[in-house]
């Protein structure tokens, strides 16, 4: 009995100690009216946040763990992963402990931290709830890690970190990508899509300027070709990477850069990564018969985001 | 032999728990308990204003009985009351202190929510401060409240929130913007001081 309650004494301090820790990296962001976010400090001078919660992107500032209000400065933001990422002046509080969140499985006790005011941090607790691979959110961002927990996202907390009991970081939470569970974008994603922020002040996407819509193969082209569908080109911008290289409607891209499509998913899975003014190939199926076509991979307009 | 994988917080909620009884207002005694009280001495119990409306209310032992009790002290905007009630023979509960705890720190209520009797429903501390910006109380946000990330109903109200070693560190009070608020016990010590 006196064992339990030391065991469970300890464990109630162990929780505060992983609070603590990654409290120490964590700031509230100022930028929208009435309730701040939670911002973690995830390399010096760059602070990271949920997109959702930017309201403006001037007149932002911080609260630092020490209660010092301090001005940042709006770096990049993306809709598609709900990640925003903020400039502040070098070296004003410790930068954040990252973990791995593939070691997390469903059960292992988690917290939500946040950061509202000149206070300490702010925790909720709870466990994982389920794991996975990249998914696709409705945002439209690719996500590596499929990271639930059963955790009370509340007013502010959107934005603050997914600490384990040793008080690592193993991603942001964002409170509006789920409602039925707090959905953590991973240190993978983060990485990421700050780097690609820093560079150009946003995620570029790729775009072939071409709608389509997936399709099956006839059995004969199937065995022919080995691929069982591909994508069917309905229409072809004027002056789009497609019409450029040649793609005409009725083709069925059946392969890019050699993965094979049988979904629209797969596309945007290829245009989604570092693609934009490289060249493609593209496997085409053209009267039945197979070409091969080379895409100069275009940018997609921001304006459709 | 239990392990604390097992047993949890168990034992520091059956500590606790001998110490809650519900509450019902006026004279005559209700088995349906419109929420919780705790006993703070042999016949004091602490409970929420906002449970005990009448100038009478009826206290439910965990053994069921009925005791008649008398509000002595209330403070509404503090949410917090005191009921006397002789003979009602409930162990005290320990008062622990909030202040010694940190943010992540575990905590536990003990209540009647949607009427179960003592159910214990277990999270972690916030912060024990006047409330955030943006977390809206009518005012009654610039009192220190304890908050916490524990899911509290209709029913708690009175109750304990307790820690690790089933010690009350407050009396709760409501839910805002979904995190339970609790009055701090050093506040509850105040409010009692010169009764005995």
């Amino acid at each position: 009995m006196t064992d339990d309650r030391t065991t469970l004494a300890m464990l109630s301090e162990q929780l505060a100690d992983a609070v603590a820790t990654a409290g120490a990296a964590l700031v509230a962001v100022h930028a929208r009216p009435r309730l701040p976010s939670t911002g973690v400090h995830w390399k010096d001078g760059l602070v990271v946040t949920t997109e959702g919660t930017i309201r403006r992107e001037d007149d932002i500032a911080v609260t630092l763990p020490d209660g010092r209000h301090i001005p940042a400065t709006l770096a990049g933001r993306d809709r598609g992963t709900d990640l925003a990422v903020l400039r502040i002046a070098s070296g004003s509080l410790p930068v954040a402990t990252l973990g791995d969140p593939a070691t997390l499985r469903p059960g292992h006790l988690v917290l939500a931290l946040a950061r509202l005011d000149e206070g300490g941090p702010r925790a909720a607790f709870g466990a994982v709830s389920a794991t996975g691979g990249k998914w696709r959110c409705w945002k439209g961002g690719e996500i590596d890690r499929w990271l639930q927990s059963d955790l009370e996202i509340y007013p502010g907390f959107g934005g603050g970190p997914l600490v384990d009991a040793a008080g690592r970081i193993h991603g942001v939470n964002s409170g509006g990508l789920s409602r039925a569970l707090a959905t953590t974008i991973p240190v993978a994603t983060v990485n990421r899509v700050m780097a690609q922020l820093l560079e150009r002040g946003y995620v570029a996407r790729g775009w072939i300027g071409a709608a389509m819509q997936p399709v099956q193969l006839d059995p004969t082209s199937r065995q022919r070709l080995k691929h069982d569908g591909g994508l069917l080109l309905l229409s072809v911008e004027p002056d789009a990477p497609a019409s450029r290289a040649g793609l005409l409607i009725g083709d069925v891209i059946v392969a890019i850069d050699g993965h094979s499509l049988d979904g629209v998913d797969q596309l945007l899975d290829v245009l989604g990564g570092d693609v934009v003014g490289k060249t493609l190939r593209l496997e085409v199926v053209r009267a039945g018969q197979p070409v091969s076509v080379d895409v100069v991979i275009g940018e997609r307009s921001r304006r459709a985001r | 032999m239990t392990t604390m994988s097992t047993a949890f917080l168990s034992d520091a909620a059956e500590r606790l728990r001998a110490s809650v009884v519900g509450i019902a207002n006026g004279r005559r005694g209700r088995r349906a308990a419109g929420g919780a009280a705790i006993a703070w001495s042999s016949d004091l119990f602490v409970t929420s204003a906002h449970v005990v409306t009448a100038s009478h209310a009826t206290i439910v032992t965990p053994d069921g009985r009925a005791v008649p009790g008398e509000v002595v002290r209330r403070d509404a905007e503090r949410d917090i009351a005191v009921v006397r009630a002789a003979g009602a023979g409930v162990p005290a509960a320990v008062a622990g202190d909030p202040y010694a705890l940190r943010s992540g720190s575990l905590v536990f209520a003990v209540g009647h929510p949607f009427g179960v009797r003592d159910a214990v429903s277990v999270g972690v501390l916030q912060a024990v401060s006047p409330l955030p910006r943006g977390y809206g109380l009518n005012g009654h946000g610039s009192f220190v409240w304890i908050q916490a990330d524990v899911r509290l109903a209709p029913g708690n109200s009175g109750g304990p929130v307790g820690d690790a070693q089933g010690r009350v560190i407050g009396v709760a009070a409501m839910v805002v913007s979904g995190m339970a608020l609790a009055v701090p016990v050093p506040d509850v010590e105040r409010f009692l001081s010169g009764l005995t």
